[in-house]
């Protein structure tokens, strides 16, 4: 039925094509899941507004210095995993993504670290909106840290063995979108929750 | 160099009928499983009308099916759950997958003339995400203390372990939570599929109107279910691991705590959610209604627009849920004026509609019944919507069965209509067999007749002052005169769930031994009637050239060059310069 047409057409190579497609979806996710980050910090707005004292008497603040030391830590991740694509084709960036790698592991375990501080001195998730904003939105966040810094590893693991690829390139384009989204929530997280 | 490569079809057993990443497969298996859930909602809302028309006695049939327990009667324990999951079920679980899915998949690869999705494994890994939800909404059934049973809306207090405490209710929020990871994974693939992987000359003023539908259905669920997964989970944390979010009385405690966000998020997507099922209906009838009425869509860009303004409008218009939650009244002014814009855009659709089927020469095939149906319940659901969107009003009629009548001639009997519409029209294409027409037509005057009638009753009850969701509405003195009213709704609503046994028959009947179908069987010129019936599965053994828009039709010129009444969009005529679109495409990439 098909009237006889050409399939030769003046279009980019179909790597190329493919990447800026795959670069698409990646752009539509990470919108998508700025909303879902969206509505928890709308949730937390919400029901902040709706008191006078915060956090509430009674209740001991939630440490600074560690978050801000955090907040240091997967911003230096973002840099090292930037600087490692845009240096794909030489050696450096095995060194670089795995910097990355270990920033990332050194945030998560920090983040261990403030939990147990954070649940020694009382503020339980039980105990009320305060913590429960702590909880929620750290432990949610963390969740996603952990999937980039596993990401990360097997990425390093893996330029450090071979050779460059378009493949790579493309997988290691998409995963530093992402681990630089987690950062930017995470620094969103840092300014509301903590800071201030 | 393709625009997408064709691959071999899998030898596997597993890899093509079960974890397909072919986009026509993953189409059949979102019908299907949509068209369970169906069955199942439908059987719920049976016992809905039942329990409205005859409180506290033994149901038949049903009774002695699932309620042996109880002798057959429905119980205050067990009414909230049956309300509940059948508006879950229906919503997220029989419209979303039919609508979105099964012809989401099918209609926009093969109307825009690609060989398959952008990401095929992100499409098969959406399917099974959503049969993981799935699964989770029937587990949910056979826990300890009963189904979900906090209303669709789930609201905290109500949804929290202290309203609603046992698995059921935790299942059903983890369900609409993983079903929207779902919805998301299909919702990228089908707009990142749109922009780039269209064939040459495919522009966006010559898409189908199914397409822009589908792509505006995809952006406002990409952007607005992850909100309601916000909700979902951190209902789920106050639920699970004590949080406080949602409870009420922490607030007097602790400070803070506050069931009404919970309200917030849920309507910031809520409302987009209903043009979310609305806009993939819209888009199929616009161009159903023009296939049979044999002339162009009317005013294509207006419609385009319209739809394009109905998805920018939607997206704040959700606090004319919320009137009654002690709003500012200014707040509330500005949400009735957004919400009655609406209607503007909406009312620019309906008047193109009308103006399609103007002097056409219309072919009154089960499609085009089903559509012009949707129509007219659509119209309907439509102006008793004015009437909820105008604060003075809906302050009476707020949480009344007026409501429910309303959302259902809109969301419900508009979907379902447009649904099968779309069933009957693309089945040629999904299965290669004709449906029944006779069959098909018998379904369609049945539902058509009570659709309007079951739903009619229920606002007539609803302006009587008639609560929704009530176990026993007559135990009020004022509401004992609205019994025969509701037994008559009741009646009407049995008939026409027993009208849907004939579209079950006919449609697995058709399914396996159904009459042949032509490859272009209904003589309309996009491209998904390009390919044989069913298409292969590289969809195009040559990607079409696309020439024209998508309604070509009942043009004298072509009339007289072709001998027919309709020319392809991937059809040159005789003596006409073609591949003047391709070069103007490849700039965008």
């Amino acid at each position: 039925m098909a009237t006889a047409v050409t399939d030769i057409l003046p279009y980019p190579p179909p790597r190329q094509r493919e990447e800026n497609t795959a670069w698409l979806g990646m752009v539509i996710f990470l919108g998508s899941w700025a909303m879902l980050f969206a509505g928890l910090f709308f949730a937390y707005g919400a029901v902040r507004i709706g008191v006078h004292r915060w956090p509430p008497p009674g209740l001991p603040r939630l440490p600074r210095l560690l978050p801000a030391v955090n907040t240091a830590v997967i911003a230096l991740s973002s840099v090292a995993l930037q600087m490692g694509y845009a240096r794909l084709r030489e050696r450096s960036s095995a060194r670089l993504v795995a910097t990355a790698f270990a920033l990332g592991a050194i945030f998560l375990a920090l983040q261990g670290l403030l939990w147990v501080q954070v649940w020694k001195s009382g503020l339980v998730p039980q105990a009320g909106p305060y913590p429960s904003v702590f909880w929620g939105l750290t432990a949610f966040h963390a969740l996603h840290a952990f999937v980039g810094v596993v990401a990360l590893g097997v990425l390093a693991r893996r330029i450090a063995r071979g050779i460059y690829s378009p493949a790579r390139h493309l997988a290691v384009r998409l995963w530093a979108m992402y681990w630089h989204f987690v950062g930017v929530v995470w620094l969103v997280l840092f300014a509301t929750v903590f800071a201030f | 160099m393709d625009i997408q490569p064709i691959h071999p079809p899998p030898t596997s057993f597993w890899r093509r009928y079960v974890f397909s990443t072919d986009h026509k497969y993953i189409a059949k298996q979102f019908l299907w499983a949509g068209l369970i859930f169906l069955a199942l909602g439908g059987s719920l809302a049976m016992m809905i009308r039942w329990q409205w028309a005859y409180p506290g006695q033994p149901m038949p049939i049903y009774g002695s099916l699932f309620l042996r327990k109880s002798g057959g009667i429905i119980t205050p324990a067990l009414y909230p759950s049956i309300f509940t999951m059948h508006g879950l079920i229906m919503i997220f679980f029989a419209i979303t997958p039919i609508l979105i899915g099964a012809f989401g998949n099918l209609t926009i690869p093969l109307m825009i003339g690609a060989r398959d999705m952008a990401f095929p494994t992100l499409n098969m890994l959406s399917f099974w995400t959503f049969l993981v939800s799935q699964a989770l909404m029937i587990a949910a059934f056979f826990v300890k203390m009963g189904a979900a049973s906090a209303g669709w809306t789930t609201y905290p207090p109500l949804s929290d372990s202290i309203g609603t405490p046992g698995w059921g209710q935790t299942l059903a929020v983890m369900a609409i939570f993983v079903t929207g990871v779902a919805t998301i994974m299909g919702g990228i693939n089908y707009i990142t599929t749109v922009i780039r992987c269209r064939a040459p000359g495919m522009t966006w003023g010559r898409l189908p109107l199914t397409v822009w539908g589908m792509w505006l259905t995809a952006i406002l669920n990409v952007l607005f279910v992850p909100v309601l997964g916000s909700g979902g989970l951190l209902l789920l944390l106050d639920r699970l691991f004590g949080t406080q979010f949602f409870i009420a009385g922490a607030s007097a405690v602790n400070g803070g705590g506050d069931p009404l966000v919970f309200q917030h998020l849920f309507w910031i997507f809520g409302h987009p959610e209903v043009y979310i099922l609305i806009l993939p209906a819209w888009g199929i009838m616009c161009d159903l209604l023009s296939f049979f009425s044999r002339k162009p869509s009317y005013f294509y860009k207006g419609s385009v627009g319209a739809m394009v303004a109905v998805t920018l409008l939607s997206a704040i218009v959700y606090g004319h849920h919320m009137y009654v939650t002690g709003m500012a009244p200014l707040l509330g002014k500005g949400f009735m004026t957004f919400t009655v814009m609406i209607s503007v855009p909406a009312e620019v659709l309906f008047l193109n509609w009308l103006q399609t089927m103007w002097k056409g020469s219309i072919r009154l095939e089960t499609p085009m019944l089903w559509t012009m149906g949707t129509v007219f319940v659509f119209g309907l659901g439509g102006l008793t919507g004015l009437f909820l969107a105008i604060v003075s009003m809906d302050l009476y009629l707020h949480d009344t069965m007026f409501v429910v009548g309303h959302f259902h001639l809109t969301m419900a009997a508009a979907s379902f209509m447009a649904s099968m519409a779309g069933i009957y029209f693309w089945f040629p294409k999904m299965f290669g067999r004709q449906l029944n027409q006779t069959l098909g037509k018998i379904h369609f005057w049945f539902s058509m007749i009570f659709i309007p009638l079951v739903f009619g009753g229920q606002l007539l009850a609803g302006y009587s002052g008639q609560q929704r969701r009530l176990f026993d509405p007559y135990q009020y003195t004022f509401l004992r005169h609205l019994q025969p009213l509701n037994q008559w709704t009741s009646y009407f609503a049995f008939i026409l769930g027993a009208a849907q046994l004939v579209f079950v028959y006919n449609f697995v009947v058709s399914v396996f031994a159904g009459k042949k179908a032509s490859d272009n069987p209904w003589e309309v010129g996009t491209l998904d009637w390009d390919t044989p019936s069913p298409p292969p599965y590289h969809n195009f053994d040559v990607v079409p050239h696309v020439q024209r828009g998508p309604h070509e039709l009942g043009d004298p010129a072509v009339k007289k060059a072709l001998g027919r009444d309709w020319i392809g969009q991937w059809e040159e005529m005789p003596g006409e310069k073609s591949g003047q679109a391709a070069p103007k495409l490849a700039e965008a990439h």
